[in-house]
């Protein structure tokens, strides 16, 4: 397996499980659930 | 190998938009799948779509960064950008080619018989502006007096989400018809300008426009699987580079950024001249011979 590949996808598991437990998921599933008016183009 | 992508393309565009209950309910699926990104470009807004939009949701986490902070919440979507990042480095932009329902449907719209035209090259490059002025500058940059921004990929440009989330929104919601203005208007004439170049053009919004793709495509030199091209089995026919959706000449550069890894091109050389694999690490160079004084 290359390194650099490696030391990237430890770096990224690292920045997903952090935002987890800084309450992205949260977020997100509130996100999700919500109509988003932008993609409508009201505004 | 082209069967199975048309079939794993059918099988996540339908599987990822399956919530047909859209109707009797609360318009668009609210439920536990909804904390997880798609890795392809697919609005969330669609009332079918169980998965949230990965460009969406960093712009919203952009867009929300400065309010965060001044209410002292560390909330930086990093969640996503992990999870992008991650998806980028196992395997670069084979989602574009395998599993975005947006790059599903423009495989389908160049179907439709018509002359068809090439993309000029430079062009592949304003998709990297459209991933860092609107996906990730003015988002945080132009906020209002709650220090709240705007997705503004999503409200200038997306047509993923004019296609997949306004139009059938609109149909189900007819109170929203009222609301439509500038915004929806520039997003409809912009749509069907990308459905018209779709016929003519071979993936132009993945090529020019995606900042899904832009992302992905940072990763392609250093990702875990690759394309190799093995030069003693070349005969320069060209074939690889008359199949490629992107205009890519694997023989020349098989990790090119425009790769979406749809494999055609192996289809396509009948002189195995390309695979597809894990990527092998450099060999160590050799330590030099001391010549003797």
């Amino acid at each position: 397996m290359p390194k650099k590949a490696l030391w990237l996808i430890i770096f990224f598991t690292v920045l997903f499980i952090l935002g987890i437990n800084l309450g992205d998921l949260d977020y997100l599933l509130n996100l999700g659930n919500t109509i988003c008016l932008s993609c409508i183009g009201v505004g | 190998m082209i069967a199975l992508r048309w079939l794993v393309q059918t099988l996540v565009a339908l599987g990822t938009n399956a919530y047909l209950l859209f109707p009797f309910g609360s318009v668009i699926y609210q439920g536990p799948l909804k904390a997880v990104c798609h890795p392809g470009l697919n609005c969330y807004s669609c009332p079918a779509a169980l998965l949230s939009c990965p460009v969406g949701a960093v712009q919203n986490f952009a867009a929300s960064l400065r309010f965060a902070m001044d209410g002292g919440l560390p909330r930086l979507g990093t969640m996503v950008i992990g999870y992008l990042g991650f998806i980028g480095t196992l395997v670069g932009r084979l989602p574009c080619g395998w599993l975005c329902p947006f790059g599903f449907i423009q495989d389908l719209l160049y179907k439709v018989p018509a002359r068809k035209f090439s993309l000029w090259p430079p062009l592949r490059f304003v998709k990297y502006g459209v991933l860092i002025v609107l996906v990730l500058i003015l988002p945080v940059a132009l906020v209002d007096a709650h220090g709240l921004g705007q997705p503004w990929f999503c409200k200038l440009l997306c047509p993923a989400g004019t296609l997949e989330g306004a139009l059938p929104l609109i149909f189900l919601k007819p109170a929203l018809w009222s609301t439509l203005g500038f915004y929806f208007w520039n997003k409809i004439t912009l749509l069907v300008v990308i459905i018209v170049l779709a016929v003519l053009i071979s993936r132009p919004f993945c090529r020019m426009l995606c900042p899904l793709g832009a992302f992905y495509s940072l990763f392609t030199r250093m990702t875990l699987v690759q394309l190799e091209f093995i030069e003693g089995n070349c005969v320069q026919c060209e074939s690889c580079v008359r199949y490629c959706p992107t205009g890519v000449a694997p023989y020349r550069d098989p990790n090119s950024r425009e790769c979406i890894m749809c494999l055609k091109c192996l289809d396509a050389c009948r002189f195995q001249a390309l695979s597809f694999g894990l990527r092998r690490p450099l060999p160590a160079p050799r330590p030099r011979e001391s010549s003797p004084a």
